[in-house]
């Protein structure tokens, strides 16, 4: 019985690095034999021999058996907190690259009513003119006005629409009145709808992005100049579209 | 195309301004005259802007004479 005791207890010794303060609680044991036979392998979970010291000792080396593939689980996400580290500042950098990226987008598409700007008005008359290009399409413009809140103007157009052919310039009007009994100055800002033929219009002269002061009471005419590409006619996009809406929007400016 | 809208299609886009820049307002009424006959013209002739160029050109050198 006694060899027991000393075979299981080598036993453990050649396995794992156990203290000497669990021998002392095992040394006083009676242990059972049944352990002596299968020694060889280590992870055998052992019979219950009286004390959690065994099983102490037994998960002392499955601790170290384990501390091999811990190191590489810890390196597998240290990489992975790197790679999401990296991808977060990708995301924040395409933010901040997308504002420039989708202004060059929309001017080069016309995508979402940007008004492309290439050649000059002259060149492109000169040019049509040699080409001997021919339009025939009517298009009606028609004119909307609007106010923002909280203006005390009246902003309405003078007439209704305007029956264009693309490739002719005209002339439309818009009329203004201060309602209120102090100065005002607003600016006014543009929009064309159906917003893909809004490459298409091209604006000779207007009175928006600029200041437009009026005394109290006082009414004014407002002219556009403007007239529509002749390439309109040969786009195929364009095909189901007769209505051009021309829309202009007013906003107070605050005096200082 | 009012996706377009949705996607934020005008706010990345900078306002173009009109290629002869801004039209001097006519703050006097100097050219009302001319405005009235194209007006007029336009309305007559069920809004043809062909018809009524001879007008706008008389406004516009209204404006650019005074």
């Amino acid at each position: 019985m006694s060899r027991c005791v000393k075979d299981v207890l080598w036993s453990n010794y050649k396995y794992t690095r156990v203290d000497t303060s669990c021998y002392a609680g095992v040394w006083g044991l009676m242990p059972r034999c049944g352990y002596g036979s299968n020694m060889t392998n280590g992870y055998r979970k052992p019979q219950s021999f009286g004390s959690g010291c065994l099983w102490k000792s037994n998960s002392f080396s499955s601790f170290q058996r384990h501390y091999a593939s811990h190191a590489s689980t810890e390196q597998k996400s240290r990489k992975m907190l790197l790679y999401l580290t990296a991808l977060v500042f990708a995301m924040v950098g395409s933010t901040y690259a997308a504002v420039p990226l989708y202004r060059r987008f929309c001017q080069a598409t016309g995508y979402g009513g940007t008004v492309q700007r290439k050649e000059t008005v002259e060149e492109k008359i000169a040019r049509h003119s040699k080409d001997g290009t021919v339009t025939t399409r009517e298009v009606v413009v028609q004119f909307n006005a609007d106010v923002a809140d909280g203006m005390p103007w009246k902003f309405i157009p003078t007439q209704r629409e305007v029956r264009v052919k693309p490739g002719e310039s005209a002339l439309a009007f818009y009329t203004a009145e201060n309602r209120s009994s102090t100065p005002i100055t607003g600016v006014s800002t543009y929009n064309v709808t159906p917003m893909k033929a809004a490459v298409y219009f091209n604006k000779i002269q207007c009175f928006c992005f600029e200041e437009q002061r009026l005394l109290p009471g006082e009414q004014i005419d407002m002219p556009v100049f403007f007239y529509i590409d002749p390439e309109f006619e040969t786009d195929p996009r364009m095909d189901g579209i007769n209505n051009l809406i021309l829309s202009y929007t007013f906003f107070k400016v605050n005096e200082d | 195309m009012s996706a377009g809208g949705a996607f934020g299609g005008n706010r990345g886009a900078r306002p173009v301004p009109p290629e002869k820049g801004v039209f001097p307002l006519d703050h006097m009424h100097q050219c009302d005259l001319e405005k009235k006959d194209y007006i007029g013209c336009l309305k007559s002739s069920g809004h043809q802007s062909e018809n009524c160029r001879i007008f706008s050109k008389k406004y516009l050198e209204c404006r650019m004479a005074k």
